[in-house]
Order: C-alpha cells, then structure tokens, then sequence
C-alpha cells in the first residue's frame, strides 16, 4: 500500500497535508498523533470513507478495517450472524459466508460465542470480533483504528498477538493508536502525525533516539520508625528546581533532572541527606519522551 | 460491481432484518394485533356513515368499510415505503454501522433498498391479513378480478414513491432529521386524497388539486378495480397520467440523493450521528 501526497481539507481547516506514506507486506506501520492530529481522516481516506483533495492512494489487494468504537456490528443478533452478513455483503454465498465466519470466529477465539448476541459481548470481545471481520477477506492490508484504546492490558495483548499474526502471515498493517507505549516491541516502523503533516518517520528504535535524556521518579522515606522527612528538609538535598510530590504513605516523589548525570546527582544527594531510597523508576518510556518532544508536548 | 453481484446482496439484508425482528417477538405480534384493533375502529364508524352518501366506483356504490380498507392499504404502503428509504442509513448511522458496510463493495443503493426489502415483503403479508381480518368479519365485497389490475397499478406507482423516498432519504441525511415529518406529510395528503373521507367533502379547491395528486389518481383508480370491478380498462387514463409523474420523481431523486450523498462523503460526515 502506498500513498502519496494526500491533501484533505473540512473548511478552512486543514485535516491532512501532503502526507505520503508506505507498507510493505509483512509490516505493522504505527500511526501516531496527539488528538485532532489526522490519524482518524488519513485512516477513512484509506478506506474510502472520506475523499481527499488531492494525492494517490494505492493498494494491491484486499484492504480489512477495523473501526476504532464498538458499535459497528448489529447488537440484537449473534456474532456469527454479523459475520455471515458481512460475508455475504462482500459477495460470499450463504453457505460459504457461514464456513468463513466461523473460521474466523475460531481464529479470533469467539468460537464458544459464536451464538451469542453481540450485545451480550464484552468489549474485548467487541474488538476481537472487529478483528474477525476484516478477516473474513483475508485482507492483505489491514487498517486498525485506535483498536486498544479502550481496553484493559490483557485485552489489548491479545489483539496486538492477533494482529502480529496476521503480520508474520504477510498482511501490511496500519495501526493508528496514541498508546506510544504499544508501539514498542510490536510495531515495524512508525509515522508520527502533527496537525495533519508527518514529522517524522523510522523505526521505534529512531524514534527513540529523539528522546532526550532520560527522567526519573525516585521514591523517598525515612527509615522505619523514624520521623517523616520534610519537604523543605528533601528539597533542600537535592537542591532547587528539581520537582517533588507527597506520595500517599508520607513519603515523596523526586523527580531526577534531564541532565546525563541528573539521577546519579539526585540518588547521591538523597543518601548523604540521609534519605531512605524505596525504589527508582523511569519515568516515561523513550518513545513517549520522543512524541511529547516531536509533537511540542513535552514540559 | 454490477447488478448482478448486487442482487444476492439484497437477501442478506432480508436475513438480517429478518432475524432482528424475531428479537423482537412482542413488537411483531402488538403491530398484527394493532390491525385488527384498527379494523374494529372502523367497522364501528362505518356504522354511522349513511351508504347513500359512499361515492359509486363503476357502478358500485361501496360501503364505508370497503371504502377506507383500499384508503389505509395505500396509505399503510406509502408511509412505509416512505418511511423506511428515509431512514435507511440514518438508521445505520445511529446503530454506528454505516462506515462498517460502506467499506464492503456494496453500492449505497444497495445497502438503501437492502433495508427496506423486509418491510417491503413484509407489508403485503400484513395487509392480505388486514383485509382478511375485514373480509372475515364484515363481509368486505372486493372483485377479485379486480386484485391483478390493483396489483399491477400498485407497482406503476412504485417508481413515483421511490423518487419522494430518495428526496427524504437526502434531506435526512443532510440535516439528520426529518422522519417525524414524513409521517405527518403522508397522513395530511391522505387526508387530501381522500384515504378516510370521499373527495366529494373536501372543499372543492382541494378537490380540484387531486386531479394533479398521484395519490388521490391512484386511489379512485384501485376504487374502481376492487369495488367496481372496471378490469384493465380502467388503468389506461391513471397509467398515462403516472408515467411523467414518476418519470420525474426519479430522476429528481437520484440527482438530490447523490448530491448529499457525495457532500458527506466530502466532508467525511456520511457514518457521523
């Protein structure tokens, strides 16, 4: 799939600005953007929900989508009857479309609700079964909408499992989220989007490498029995500037400095204060520093 | 994608509707029970009308049963088929399904129609019972020679219906409202048609403008075939008149329906609510 130069306009507005952009089979493309960015506009213009202005876009087979809520299926009827009048809307015969949805309801792990009103359905079911739709094709281009945004962590596993799947078996993948956290580990490559215009593109490892410095939360306490530190009593060990946050067990958040040597600074501090040191963490992980960064969100 | 690989498409909108009303059994039966309440309102009303005051169909001078049954069977069709083009993708805008079949190869066309096939095929069935429910209790004297002509004037006015359906069906879609005013639209040139009351009681500047209402045309020209028995020969004149009407209906439809179809696919506005 490929596009190029894509301008879309609402208005005065401009929702999309020359964007071009490129997957090649086998490839889990991560869309990023903060909200209002055009990830939502590019994606339906994708899938010929929105006609652009201007641009190309091409794709070499059967392009699946999967929507970003969960009101695309009819609620009163069972999963399997959705998936058969979805089959059938893109042309499978009755017979067929009833073996397709239940392959793909299998494929998806919904075969034990296949009867099952979707209505009854849980949301993580909801997006499994969206997944199964765009199945029903065996796209090899498949569109993902903000499939994760809702949903707790073991759902949203699964359907990253089930969209690397469809990856390794050599379907292109666009996966538009503002989950950066997701982004490592599975996706490919990413796009970054800012106010319609692509500002970066790479790999997660490049994007990372935009991220500056890494920050870092460092939990304080006095030893056990003794009196709770002060505020003034932290800030005046590791100095000026450097934020800290009461934390619910009368201890408190350091934040390190960005600097290279900010954490080493701040722990040694700490400790000839003779603060008690509970536990170090990073703050934000390097692809999230990055988007805040590209994106002209961060602090 | 052509008709061809259109059509089998249609009976799966049949199945899904199909499938939808059987999960709701009540609202099913309440509406085949609200007919035969229906039919006892009028049979009780046509008590009070005087036969000597029911207009004269080829000869035939009806009663105020048979009268009305041949009005509501028309109205019932009109307000549905009306109904039911205009809300077709609202309503799959509102149950949020609308982008999920747009990004199928399924023409919008389709996907309208699709929609309002169930009632389509649905509606005869109620009125065959509607009428039986009549026939059964208060005798209702139709020809059945009369029944093929009917039918055949029916689906001749089809096309016209289809035309007003796909202007409502784009003032929905551009402004997301607009179904309550069918309703309201068809019942007040029901009235005007003379569905409930002879034309012969409405004031006579409304009277005049009938002989320019489909609706009013087509209904004294059903009169005619079920309660005067006039056959074949009474469609030619209504037949004329119809094509025209339909003619333009059509053609203004399609334009405006493609008009704001195309406007919110520009916009990116067409699966919004």
């Amino acid at each position: 799939m490929f596009v190029r130069d894509v301008l879309c306009r609402f208005g005065d507005k401009i929702a999309l600005d020359g964007v071009d952009l490129a997957i090649a089979p086998g490839e889990i493309r991560a869309l990023l953007g903060p909200n209002g960015a055009g990830k939502t506009t590019f994606i339906r213009i994708l899938c010929g929900l929105t006609k652009p202005e201007q641009g190309t876009v091409a794709t070499t087979g059967r392009v699946g989508f999967v929507p970003s809520g969960d009101r695309s299926f009819y609620l009163r009827i069972s999963c399997l009857e959705n998936l058969i009048f979805f089959a059938r809307l893109h042309g499978m015969r009755l017979r067929q479309a009833r073996g397709r949805a239940r392959e793909v309801l299998d494929a998806v792990g919904l075969a034990d609700v296949a009867n099952r009103p979707v209505g009854r359905c849980s949301h993580g079911m909801h997006k499994r079964l969206s997944v199964a739709r765009a199945l029903l094709i065996s796209p090899e281009v498949l569109l993902v909408d903000e499939a994760t945004h809702d949903l707790d962590p073991d759902g949203a596993r699964r359907i990253r499992d089930l969209v690397r799947r469809l990856a390794d078996d050599g379907t292109a993948v666009l996966w538009t989220t503002q989950r950066v956290d997701e982004v490592q580990g599975f996706a490919d490559s990413v796009t970054l989007l800012l106010e319609g215009a692509v500002i970066f593109t790479g790999s997660p490892a490049e994007l990372a490498a935009r991220a500056p410095s890494d920050r870092y939360v460092i939990q304080v306490r006095t030893d056990e029995g003794g009196r709770p530190p002060s505020l003034a009593a932290v800030q005046l060990a590791v100095g000026p500037g450097t934020p800290i946050m009461p934390t619910n067990d009368a201890g408190y958040f350091v934040v390190a400095p960005r600097d290279p040597h900010g954490l080493g600074v701040a722990v040694a501090r700490l400790v000839n204060g003779g603060f008690h040191i509970t536990t170090c963490r990073q703050a934000q992980s390097e692809i999230e520093e990055a988007f805040l960064v590209l994106t002209g969100a961060a602090a | 994608m052509n008709v061809i690989r259109e059509l089998p498409k249609l009976s799966a909108f049949v199945r899904r509707d199909f499938r939808i009303m059987l999960t709701y059994r009540v609202g099913a039966l309440a509406g085949l029970f609200g007919i035969i309440v229906q039919v006892a309102a009028l049979s009780f009303l046509g008590k009070l009308v005087e036969p000597s005051q029911m207009p004269v169909f080829d000869g035939t001078r009806s009663t105020y049963v048979e009268f009305v049954a041949i009005g509501l069977c028309l109205n019932m069709t009109v307000l549905l088929l009306l109904h039911e083009l205009s809300r077709a993708l609202r309503t799959e805008q509102l149950t949020g399904t609308l982008e999920s079949l747009l990004v199928t190869p399924t023409r919008v066309g389709t996907m309208q129609f699709g929609s309002t096939l169930f009632n389509l095929l649905y509606v005869p069935l109620r009125l065959c019972l509607f009428l039986a429910v009549i026939a059964i209790v208060f005798g209702l004297d139709l020809h059945a020679g009369g029944i093929l002509p009917a039918t055949v004037l029916m689906l001749a006015f089809l096309p016209f219906l289809w035309g007003i359906g796909l202007i409502a069906a784009a003032a929905v879609l551009r402004f997301r409202r607009g179904s309550g005013a069918i309703g309201t639209g068809v019942a007040i040139v029901g009235i005007g048609s003379g569905v409930f009351f002879p034309l012969a009681v409405l004031p006579a500047w409304l009277a005049h403008l009938d002989a320019y209402n489909p609706l009013a045309i087509v209904l004294t020209s059903l009169r005619d075939a079920l309660i005067g028995d006039a056959g074949w020969g009474a469609l030619t004149t209504p037949m004329l008149e119809l094509l025209p009407l339909a003619l333009a209906s059509v053609v203004t439809g399609i334009f405006v329906f493609r008009f704001f179809l195309v406007r919110e696919q520009r916009l990116g506005t067409l699966g919004l609510y």
